[in-house]
């Protein structure tokens, strides 16, 4: 081969290579030209900065903390976490679903016309207004045993002495946990699955109206089959948000009685600093993990759906 | 206006960088005569006028400055956690219950600084249960090192509403003087006082609670030195869980508690208490009488004049064959990590810390909450036995006169963890709750505790 022949061999190479480069800088830059695209870069830098030193180092370190098998083993020959385990199942499944059914329907009750409907719906929101902290503290104190509101009230009407809500029976201070987490979030997505019945155009209803619907055909064929996709991802998102719930519990019941009611977040939070455990502490929470995933990857998947499917 | 531009937004970034970086050696340079501290907030507002006292005293003497950070209660100890792991620490530490928390097992790996020759400076001054309890073993040398400066101690005594007392028809002073019976003395005073129209009130605020972090093992381990278990664990960090005599009393124990709760004489919530919850139904007067650490009970109703007096503080009634009881001695102080910045700073505001008229100002300041770690202190300093004090007087005098133990994690780390995983409460749920004799929990419990301490083996100490 002389040296024109290698050149001829080089220049198509030669043109794959500039080619597949200008390409691979048009992905990186979309269409951004000159200067634009590093101001672009100065703007994303900050964001990129905060979410990799709050984010992606935090999960990361999480993660390296609970890297160990053995802290899986430790756990699972743990009574408590057992316990622990089925706490949070029957906490997320009974306080999601009963939390979103009833905020479905109290939806439909909150689009009614007149003032006192809209009244109601204000007294109605106020649980999920107030702060966390203090709502759950105070139903802490009103459901003590001993001098709590409700066994007062129990006391001065009717002459019972109420239970120990919280203190003897991990079914009673689990469902009353249960109560509480119900009672702060259902407004909010009540008033979420109200905007989502906003969107439902008016003349879907005039036309079922001129069917002869009755009010239950109306939800059973209108609304519902409209609301169903919305309904379906704050389930998921409840369900999420649910999982990683710490302050319900450990307010209302502390994981008592004799730790019957923790759940996954205030195990591990128990674990990392009152036993002293970080690591068992994180392996707590990363066993949550393989609930946690398919979630987030049918929460993904759904958020895709940009049709309605009726 | 000058224009912006690319050019000039990176100049300015890169000088603001070769900036920070060319400061830094003077910034470090005059960090090394500050000391950054974590200390715990008082119970009282005394203890912090106290501590600031201090700081200040320290300052002026030394020309050196604190960098402290006063932290409540439960905070400081997830900040100190997270601090121990991510090895992101300031030069000295300290909170109420590290001693038999973190010291532990931070001690066992290696993560502290050995403060040998910090309390060395105060040795002879020391009481031996104070010096014993500072030594803990290091697994990474095999050998026992001071890991903190003992400046104050604290042991339960008993609380009691004298006016309940009275209520009920009874006199304190014939209270009889060995433990289960003391006990038994007040069961009656319930009823009595329920006939008077006090419904919601109990004879004894027992702690058979899981939540902790500190009162309910306590309250057992009173128990078990009471009925002969002291040696469950030796000064050598060798369990002897085996051992008849401990397995006995950790029945008796047990089964004291437990069948008291389930008697009702004990109010029901206890189950889940925390350590300020016994407090407040005490001052609820919800019983009539506790077993609790520190005089926080009554420290906290100092201004309370009437109430403060109506209280009476006692110390540990004899055993069941009329021999005196020795009480666990709890000892506070600061400590280093390692990863500290200033150690030889901190180090000597450990040591000016520790000197007798130091600490004793500073725990007089607090109302005598916490005793001295001194005997010597409460003997010749008249705020410790003046009789018209009747509180601090009787503290005192269990604390620092009386016979006194350690607690247990101080002899092997593994107690520390079995401590933190309230295995003493929960035997005691398990026997209330759960049917369990107290035999078949005292044995789940040994054997749950033995494999804790199963993963640390002491080969010397």
């Amino acid at each position: 081969m002389d040296g024109a022949q290698v050149l001829d061999a080089a220049e198509p190479l030669a043109t794959t290579t500039f080619t597949a480069a200008r390409r691979g800088r048009r992905y990186w830059r979309g269409n951004l030209q000159g200067s634009e695209y590093a101001w672009a870069v100065a703007f994303v830098m900050p964001y990129a900065a905060v979410f990799l030193a709050f984010v992606v180092y935090p999960v990361i370190y999480g993660v390296w903390l609970g890297r160990s098998p053995a802290l899986y083993e430790e756990l699972a020959s743990e009574p408590i976490y057992v316990r622990t385990v089925v706490n949070t199942v029957l906490y997320v499944v009974i306080g999601v679903n009963v939390k979103m059914f009833g905020a479905l329907l109290l939806s439909g009750f909150f689009m009614r016309r007149g003032w006192w409907v809209k009244a109601l719906l204000l007294i109605f929101v106020l649980p999920w207004a107030i702060p966390a902290l203090p709502s759950f503290m105070s139903i802490h104190w009103m459901l003590n045993g001993q001098w709590g509101l409700l066994n007062n009230i129990l006391w001065t009407l009717f002459g019972i002495d109420g239970p120990g809500w919280l203190e003897t029976s991990r079914w009673l201070a689990l469902g009353s946990v249960i109560t509480s987490h119900i009672w702060k979030w259902m407004p909010f997505w009540t008033v979420i699955l109200m905007a989502g019945r906003m969107a439902i155009p008016q003349e879907l209803y005039e036309a079922a109206d001129i069917d002869g619907a009755t009010r239950l055909q109306r939800f059973n064929y209108v609304t519902f089959p409209l609301v169903a996709n919305l309904y379906l991802v704050c389930t998921l998102l409840s369900t999420i948000f649910t999982l990683g719930d710490f302050n319900s519990v450990y307010f209302v019941s502390g994981g008592g009685p004799a730790l019957s009611t923790h759940v996954l977040a205030t195990l591990g939070i128990r674990n990392a600093f009152e036993v002293a455990r970080p690591d068992l502490g994180v392996a707590t929470v990363l066993s949550a993990l393989p609930l946690m995933i398919p979630l987030v990857i049918l929460l993904m998947r759904k958020l895709r759906t940009t049709e309605v499917q009726l | 206006m000058k224009k912006l531009s690319r050019r000039s937004a990176l100049r300015g970034s890169f000088s603001v960088a070769a900036t920070a970086t060319i400061a830094r050696p003077f910034l470090a340079h005059a960090a090394a005569t500050t000391v950054s501290v974590w200390w715990p907030q008082g119970f009282v507002r005394e203890e912090d006028v106290g501590f600031r006292a201090v700081v200040e005293g320290y300052e002026k003497a030394s020309g050196n400055k604190v960098d402290f950070t006063l932290i409540p209660f439960a905070p400081l100890m997830q900040k100190i956690v997270g601090a121990l792991t991510t090895g992101d620490v300031p030069d000295v530490l300290s909170h109420d219950t590290a001693p038999v928390t973190v010291i532990p097992q931070n001690a066992w790996n290696d993560k502290l600084v050995d403060l040998s020759d910090v309390v060395e400076t105060q040795r002879s001054q020391y009481h031996p249960t104070a010096l014993l309890a500072s030594q803990y073993y290091n697994n990474a040398t095999k050998k026992r090192r001071a890991y903190f400066a003992p400046f104050k101690t604290s042991v339960s005594p008993f609380h009691v509403w004298n006016s309940l007392v009275e209520k009920a028809g009874y006199k304190l002073s014939d209270a009889p003087k060995t433990w289960d019976a003391f006990w038994d003395f007040f069961k009656p005073m319930q009823k009595k006082l329920r006939d008077k129209g006090m419904r919601g009130v109990y004879a004894l605020g027992l702690q058979p609670t899981t939540t902790g972090p500190a009162d309910g093992n306590a309250l057992f381990h009173y128990f078990l030195v009471a009925y002969g278990g002291n040696g469950i664990i030796t000064p050598d960090g060798k369990p002897h869980l085996d051992d008849p005599q401990v397995k006995e009393a950790v029945i008796k124990a047990l089964a004291f508690i437990s069948t008291a709760y389930k008697e009702g004489y004990v109010p029901p919530g206890a189950l889940s208490w925390n350590d300020a919850d016994d407090n407040n139904a005490f001052h609820a007067k919800q019983m009539v009488m506790y077993l609790d650490g520190t005089i926080s009970a009554e420290v906290a109703l100092y201004h309370k004049k009437e109430e403060y007096a109506d209280m009476v503080t006692l110390g540990l009634p004899l055993d069941n064959a009329g021999k005196q009881i020795p009480a666990q001695l709890g000892v506070q102080g600061p400590f280093i990590p390692k990863g500290a910045k200033n150690i030889e700073v901190a180090k000597e505001f450990i040591k000016y810390l520790i000197q007798p008229q130091v600490s004793n100002e500073y725990l007089k300041t607090g109302l005598g909450r916490w005793l001295p770690a001194m005997p010597d202190l409460v003997k010749t300093d008249p705020f410790w036995l003046d009789p018209k004090d009747q509180h601090v007087a009787a503290y005192a005098r269990e604390g620092q006169l009386d016979p006194t133990v350690p607690t247990y994690p101080v002899f092997n780390p593994g107690y520390a963890e079995a401590n933190a995983q309230q295995i003493w409460g929960t035997a005691e749920a398990d026997v209330i709750r759960e049917g369990l004799t107290p035999e078949a929990a005292a044995d789940k419990a040994l054997k749950r505790i033995g494999a804790i301490l199963a993963k640390y083996p002491i080969e010397q100490s």
